[in-house]
């Protein structure tokens, strides 16, 4: 191998890094949100929001340098697609990294209000699994396992499935006189906000499928949409994948 | 002379440079002598640092050394084992890289690093240079000293709370009975004097049971019916589970189950945690024990479907005073030693004590004892 392609694969391998670091990042700020939420620690909070404007450079940084390997080094094939896939994953990343800060931002809200010990517990159910299925997206990439990755999917249905529970129980526990209309509000968005962190979970497990395998989930959908004939009846041709036709 | 260089680059010793020198000066006639003596020296050698690798990787720390590029030559075994997950290895080798970085600048450096987990884990990382050439860190996990410490931090101030509030109210209460000439009023503080000193005496008592069975270092061990060990238990708590509406019920236990035991001590654990287990039980909720035999001995169970412990306070709770939720604690009347005292039992016993638990699901505890035989006497 040549001194220049060494550098190149060199440069991959960084983004690589950096990109399992931030996301290991806001693995570990998952468990810590939610303690925040649980104790009412305002300090803890006011930690982990100021802690994202790193995870914002970081970001963008790792942004630039996967648009300068664009640039610089037109890569094709594998490489291509890890390149566009890392810059796919950051956004991903850095925007998980925002809903644990939403958590955080919540937990102020609904500071001294106490919760039912069920509330409570489909709280620290819903972190650990949140968090469960971001270990899973790193060791997935990590490893460049797309099994792994394709199990992701089926994770993010039990965390789904604690959001539903969670929503019974505010309303049960609303019903029942034992929080008010904003705290039960703010739990709300707070279940809402640990399944978009999921889904962000899945959608890196789905670009690593797409780094290993070049398939992507919403190809099926979108092989649906152009095998559909349009007003004009006329079958709508894939324009973007040119078949040689 | 492939393995030469190997050799040189690898440990760039005296030994090796004499042998190189001796080696290019009689090459041209290599006899089979000498290609032995090689080959025993090489041998020597590969030991040596066999040896050296050998040791670095029976420490107790991660030891990684790098040149003065930064590029790892070292790296023991326990540096792979500090992160049990693949993000908590990331973390942990960031922060190896950063202190590293600092330290071929020549500046040692060191760094706290706190895994939230679960389970949650502290590991220190230093990095110091060494000379001009390069430099190391090693990596300490001291979750169990830094969870020590705010063991004993946190021991000094529950005890001063939990003996302070009562004499301070008993303080209270008796100052305001001075000045008070209503009768009925009087009554009332009074009442209020005679369950504060109730208060007290408790704790005083759990206090002395704790020390009796931490202190007590011969077992009186006698043949214990399981079955009338857990009736004992469950009525023990009767009056309060009736006052909470909470159905206290022992599970089926095998006919003339027994355990050579410390009856008295194993009694005090069950009684505890039935105890327990009525407190954090809401009305309508329910509390079992049960008792499972296998070759060894017996385990206890004492589960309810009541609020349940939070997952960071699950390793804490056996401690003395520890408290879960320290609002609540007036309310539910204990002295925060009822599990200390299992625990005591539990290992006086040669035993475990575990527990499960999940927040707003309840908890369930495992006292497993171990049978003994009767010494004779």
């Amino acid at each position: 191998m040549n001194e220049l392609r060494k550098s190149f694969h060199h440069d991959i391998e960084d983004v690589r890094t950096e990109l399992v670091h931030l996301a290991a990042f806001v693995t570990e700020s998952i468990p810590r949100a939610t303690a925040v939420l649980l104790t009412g620690d305002l300090e803890g909070a006011d930690m982990i929001i100021g802690g994202d404007d790193e995870i914002d450079a970081r970001s963008l940084d790792l942004e630039d340098r996967c648009v300068q390997i664009l640039a610089l080094q037109a890569p094709v094939a594998g490489d291509l697609r890890q390149i566009v896939a890392a810059l796919k994953m950051v956004a991903e990343v850095e925007r998980s990294a925002d809903l644990v800060c939403n958590i955080c931002k919540a937990a102020r809200r609904i500071y001294g209000h106490e919760l039912d010990p069920t509330l409570r517990g489909i709280i620290t159910r819903m972190g650990e699994q949140a968090q469960q299925l971001y270990i899973a997206a790193i060791e997935s990439f990590v490893e460049n396992d797309a099994a792994k990755a394709a199990a992701i999917d089926d994770m993010d249905d039990y965390l789904d499935d604690l959001q539903r529970q969670f929503v019974q129980a505010i309303f049960e526990s609303h019903a029942a006189g034992r929080i008010d209309l904003q705290v039960a509000v703010q739990l709300a968005v707070v279940a809402r906000f640990y399944e978009r962190i999921g889904d962000h979970a899945v959608n890196i497990g789905e670009r690593v499928r797409f780094v290993v395998t070049g398939w992507l989930p919403e190809h099926r959908g979108a092989a649906r949409f152009r095998s559909r004939p349009d007003e004009t009846g006329e079958i709508m041709r894939p324009v973007d994948q040119g078949t040689g036709d | 002379m492939f393995w030469l260089w190997a050799l040189l680059g690898f440990v760039g010793g005296s030994v090796v440079t004499v042998l190189a020198m001796r080696g290019s000066a009689s090459s041209p006639t290599v006899d089979s002598t000498l290609g032995d003596e090689r080959a025993s020296a090489e041998i020597a050698v590969q030991a040596r640092a066999d040896r050296l690798q050998a040791a670095l990787d029976a420490m107790p720390y991660g030891v990684v050394v790098t040149d003065h590029d930064g590029n790892v030559l070292v790296r023991n075994q326990a540096t792979a084992e500090v992160g049990a997950d693949a993000h908590n290895e990331v973390l942990v080798q960031a922060a190896v890289q950063y202190n590293l970085r600092s330290a071929l600048r020549g500046e040692a450096r060191s760094q706290t690093v706190e895994l939230y987990g679960p389970p949650r884990r502290v590991v220190v990382v230093h990095a110091k240079p060494l000379g001009p050439d390069g430099a190391m860190a090693t990596i300490e996990d001291v979750t169990e000293r830094s969870r020590l410490d705010a063991v004993r931090t946190d021991f000094v101030a529950n005890i001063s709370h939990e003996l302070k509030t009562p004499i301070g109210a008993l303080a209270v209460l008796a100052e305001t009975l001075i000045e008070e000439t209503d009768p009925t009023v009087i009554s009332r503080l009074a009442d209020k004097t005679v369950n504060e000193a109730h208060r007290v005496a408790k704790i005083i008592d759990d206090l002395l049971e704790l020390s009796r069975i931490e202190l007590s270092g011969d077992l009186i061990v006698s043949e214990c019916d399981v079955a009338s060990l857990v009736l004992e238990a469950t009525s023990r708590n009767g009056y309060v589970a009736r006052q909470n509406q909470v159905v206290v019920s022992a599970g089926e236990i095998p006919a003339g189950l027994k355990v050579h035991a410390d009856h008295a001590q194993i009694a005090s654990a069950l009684g505890n945690l039935v105890d327990n287990a009525v407190k954090y039980t809401d009305v309508g909720g329910t509390v079992t024990v049960a008792a499972l035999p296998d070759q060894l001995g017996v385990t206890f169970m004492v589960a309810d479907t009541g609020i349940g412990i939070p997952t960071r306070d699950l390793d804490r709770i056996f401690e003395r005073f520890y408290r879960v939720d320290r609002a609540r604690s007036r309310g539910t009347g204990g002295t925060g030693l009822g599990l200390s005292i299992v625990r005591h039992v539990a290992n006086n016993h040669g035993g475990t004590i575990t527990v499960s638990s999940h927040e707003g699901e309840g908890s369930t505890f495992r006292l497993y004892i171990p049978d003994r035989p009767v010494p004779v006497s």
